[in-house]
């Protein structure tokens, strides 16, 4: 495990970061805040070196996004301010507004899944799973593990099968399907036939007579502990704020002001600083390695 | 002081005519390393589940079996499964979570260890292992040792006073066989684990036992310390039974016992071996007034008096000249090749580096070429793209016109997809073209050639190892090919099974068969093959006759030419040495 910057924290504690973005993702609809969690995210996968990916992956999400932002202007027809006419239509400023907030959420969430994938591998979210429901966690860690393995034997019954006439890839659709029954059929009874085995070494190995427990490589430290409890105050405080209706834009049936009232100000900088914390880590981290570079 | 005892254990699967055990009366002492040997169904893995509550066979059974005083079936859950460890002969189907640290952490969260508690042990197991390195990988990307060796270690973490292994090293390579029979000793000597093995090829491990027992037809034959035993066996003559005497205790009997009748154990070490010889050869120059003189290297009275004995120094620069210019022979008197390759290069992906790398071989018209390496050298690779099962991305391959390949991979199940053996048959028929009466005809002819008439209605699958084998590959002879591929085809079997599927072979070429083996098994190629090549890094290194071949090696070779190269260096079976040994001994 060699994960530095944010992924270095215990599991936990980046579980409720991200839980927490995308539960204030949904709830807040304001543009700034929204446009401002996008750049924050934005910058922290720039930071966690998914520039690539994200670069590849960013017109699908647009397109989503985007189909969002275009069609709840055509339906909708609420609101005051009315831009044009399309076909007799009215396309108001509100509804086109709200169409951007949606394509907004929906963005934020992508990208945050995005840095997700990074950062909590399928050990860590097992591993938390597994704290909740251990027998459940390992019955899914085992049926996850069949799914390559089912491929990898796949692969080598059909480089052997072929050389003995039996191939998925040539004749007519009859055929391939029946050498490809033949095929999975191979695979079923390979398989069961090695279950019966792991099942043996299951036993053996004491599967059964105790109440399980969870061997887990993290250790939950000092840091992990105050980052957390900064997060839970962060998202509790923001959350707060959200019933006191800050953080969001009244569109419907008049549109208030974009401006962030005093208050919200406040409530406004707590949301930066949640959605911006693995920011600090990552940054920390990056400096971290350049400075020891330029001291080596 | 005894761990685990029978008492006249006796047990009878169910449908089945004769006791799988019968009347075992066996007591093993805390503390001893014992290895259980015997041909497939002589009841070894019967024995070992038996000493396993959680594995115990289901059928009839009578008598008792005790663990530390206690009939077995009396002790508490916990104890049963933290106190007697097994290991399993197939690396892989034992595995069952996906990383190396959460396989290991597996046997210890089963039984509800605290957090604290599995985080030391498995600190220190995994450093006494040596496995810090891979904690993080998956288990899949593990070769076969790797991955035997954390099923080692997940049992070790419970801390067993009793391990149990059913034939743990079958199925791996002969270095990673050694490395784990090791490993098993120190975990005797230093924790004072009693070890319970059982093992086909006992080469590695005899040495290191305590106490050797055979079994046969449910039956212990021999039980005593190893080299006592092996000395036994040799004495009754039962031919089937020498089979499992390690080859340089074989090469010591059969030498000695034209000197003077065995008596006492038998040399198990290379080093035991060369000193035995040595103590032979001074006996019986002795007699010729030579005084005790040991005669280590080319002793001048031999090699003035024949030709085969320790070559001149010419000589063997000749011959290693020969070794590494196969191509220098003269053409005349080699047959056509029915397959060659030239310069073939392959890789699995593009980012992946190249497993071979220009590889040139040719295989002769009706030789048996044995292809040997190391572990991942890419050998069953080669035995891939000779049988067009994958292109190279550069090189050739020409099969002799009118030729055709039959190719048997490692792995017999991997070819079984019918209900039962007479099914699989009949589908095979069919995929190979026959008709009708050709195809019952076929077929009459493979199953009696092979002995799997009375199999005709088993499921492939409930066959022994051995016969799952013999079934694979007649089907892949079926449909009549001239040259025969075969990947690894002595791993796992038993040293009757082996000469049988030696005979077998021997059978096929006198047919007129081709045969190309990949293989692991020095000793088997060494006694087998008409040619070895040697696959290291990406290309043939070597490729000579077995004697040559082995000869101008100094790890690569069979243990009976470790211990007699100094004065045979070409010899490499028992029986080679044996010739010699009584030609030389007729001439003095």
């Amino acid at each position: 495990m060699n994960a530095g910057g944010f992924a270095g924290l215990h599991p936990l504690v980046c579980f409720v970061y991200y839980a927490g973005v995308i539960l204030l993702g949904l709830m807040l609809a304001h543009p700034v805040y929204q446009l401002a969690s996008l750049a924050l995210l934005t910058a922290l996968l720039l930071l966690q070196r998914q520039g690539r990916p994200l670069a590849r992956a960013l017109p699908y999400y647009l397109l989503v996004g985007g189909l969002f932002a275009i069609v709840n202007p055509l339906l909708s027809h609420r609101g005051r301010h009315i831009l044009f006419y399309l076909w007799d239509q009215p396309i108001t400023l509100e509804a086109v507004l709200y169409g951007a907030m949606m394509m907004m959420t929906i963005l934020a969430v992508l990208l945050m899944f995005v840095s997700y994938r990074v950062v909590m591998t399928t050990d860590k979210f097992m591993y938390l799973f597994s704290a909740v429901l251990p027998q459940t966690a390992l019955h899914v860690w085992m049926t996850l593990r069949f799914i390559p393995l089912f491929a990898r034997r796949f692969q080598q019954i059909e480089l052997i099968q072929r050389s003995r006439g039996i191939d998925m890839r040539t004749g007519g659709p009859i055929r391939r399907l029946r050498n490809g029954a033949v095929l999975l059929r191979i695979l079923m009874t390979w398989s069961l036939e090695d279950a019966m085995r792991t099942g043996d070494s299951m036993k053996a190995r004491g599967y059964g007579t105790a109440k399980r427990t969870a061997f887990y490589p993290y250790r939950m430290d000092r840091r992990d502990r105050i980052t957390l409890a900064i997060l839970g105050l962060l998202l509790l405080l923001a959350l707060a704020g959200w019933r006191e209706g800050w953080g969001l834009l009244t569109l419907y049936p008049r549109m208030e002001s974009l401006r962030l009232a005093a208050y919200e100000r406040i409530h406004f900088a707590i949301f930066l600083l949640f959605v911006g914390m693995p920011i600090l880590f990552e940054a920390k981290e990056r400096y971290r390695w350049r400075s020891s570079r330029r001291s080596a | 002081m005894e761990i685990v005892a029978t008492q006249r254990l006796t047990f009878r699967y169910p449908d089945a005519a004769l006791p799988a055990l019968s009347e075992i009366d066996l007591s093993i002492g805390k503390g001893e390393f014992v290895v259980l040997c015997g041909a497939s169904g002589s009841g070894k893995t019967t024995l070992l589940r038996h000493f396993k509550r959680e594995l115990a066979p289901v059928g009839e059974s009578s008598g008792i079996v005790r663990y530390d005083g206690l009939p077995l079936a009396e002790l508490p859950d916990g104890r049963a499964a933290e106190e007697i460890g097994f290991v399993f002969q197939h690396p892989e189907s034992q595995v069952v979570m996906d990383t190396v640290w959460h396989e290991l952490a597996f046997a210890m969260e089963n039984r509800g260890y605290p957090l604290v508690v599995m985080r030391q042990r498995l600190a220190e197991l995994a450093s006494f292992f040596g496995l810090e390195p891979l904690m993080q990988r998956s288990v899949h990307e593990l070769s076969g040792g790797q991955t035997q060796l954390v099923n080692l270690a997940s049992v070790l973490l419970l801390q067993p006073r009793l391990l149990l292994l059913d034939e743990p090293t079958s199925q791996l390579d002969p270095v990673a066989a050694r490395e784990f029979v090791h490993l098993l000793r120190r975990l005797n000597e230093e924790f004072g684990v009693t070890v319970v093995a059982s093992e086909h090829r006992l080469d590695d491990i005899l040495p290191l036992a305590d106490r050797l027992i055979v079994m046969e037809g449910g039956r212990i034959r021999h039980d005593g310390a190893p080299g006592d035993v092996c000395a036994r066996i040799w004495a009754a003559g039962d031919a089937r039974e020498r089979l499992y005497v390690p080859s340089v205790a074989r090469l010591l009997a059969a030498v000695g016992a034209a000197e003077s009748p065995a008596d006492g154990p038998l040399p198990l070490t290379v080093r035991e071996a060369v000193a035995a010889l040595d103590r032979l050869a001074s006996g019986r120059s002795g007699d010729r007034a030579d005084g005790g003189r040991p005669f280590a290297a080319a002793p001048p009275d031999l090699a003035a008096g024949s030709a085969d004995v320790a070559p001149s120094e010419d000589a063997g620069a000749a011959r290693q000249r020969r070794l590494f210019r196969p191509a220098a022979r003269p053409a005349s008197d080699a047959p056509s090749d029915v397959l060659s390759c030239r310069e073939l290069t392959y890789r699995f992906e593009r980012e992946l580096p190249d497993v071979l790398r220009g590889l040139s071989l040719q295989v002769r018209e009706g030789e048996l070429l044995a292809v040997l390496g190391g572990n991942g050298a890419g050998k069953s690779t080669l035995l891939q793209l000779m049988a067009g099962l994958r292109k190279p991305q550069r090189g050739k391959i020409a099969i002799a016109p009118g030729r055709r390949l039959g190719y048997l991979a490692q792995n017999p199940m991997l070819y079984f997809s019918s209900d039962t053996v007479r099914e699989e048959f009949s589908r095979a028929a069919e995929d190979a073209g026959y008709k009708g009466g050709a195809a019952a005809a076929e077929i009459a002819r493979w199953t009696d050639a092979f002995g799997l008439g009375e199999l005709a209605d088993r499921h492939p699958h409930d066959l022994s190892g051995g016969q799952q084998q013999k079934l694979a590959l007649a089907l892949v002879l079926l449909p009549r090919p001239d040259i025969l591929c075969i990947d690894e085809p002595t791993k796992g079997l038993d040293p009757v099974a082996k000469e049988a599927f030696a005979a077998l072979l021997r059978q096929l070429r006198e047919d007129g068969m081709t045969i190309v083996m990949v293989t692991h098994d020095a000793e088997f190629a060494a006694r087998h093959a008409d040619r070895c090549a040697l696959l290291y890094g990406g290309e043939i290194a070597a490729e000579a006759e077995p004697p040559l071949f082995f000869g101008g090696n100094y790890f690569y070779t069979t243990a009976v030419n470790r211990a007699v190269r100094h004065r045979y260096p070409d010899a490499v079976t028992a029986e080679e040495v044996q010739r010699r040994w009584s030609d030389e001994a007729k001439r003095s």
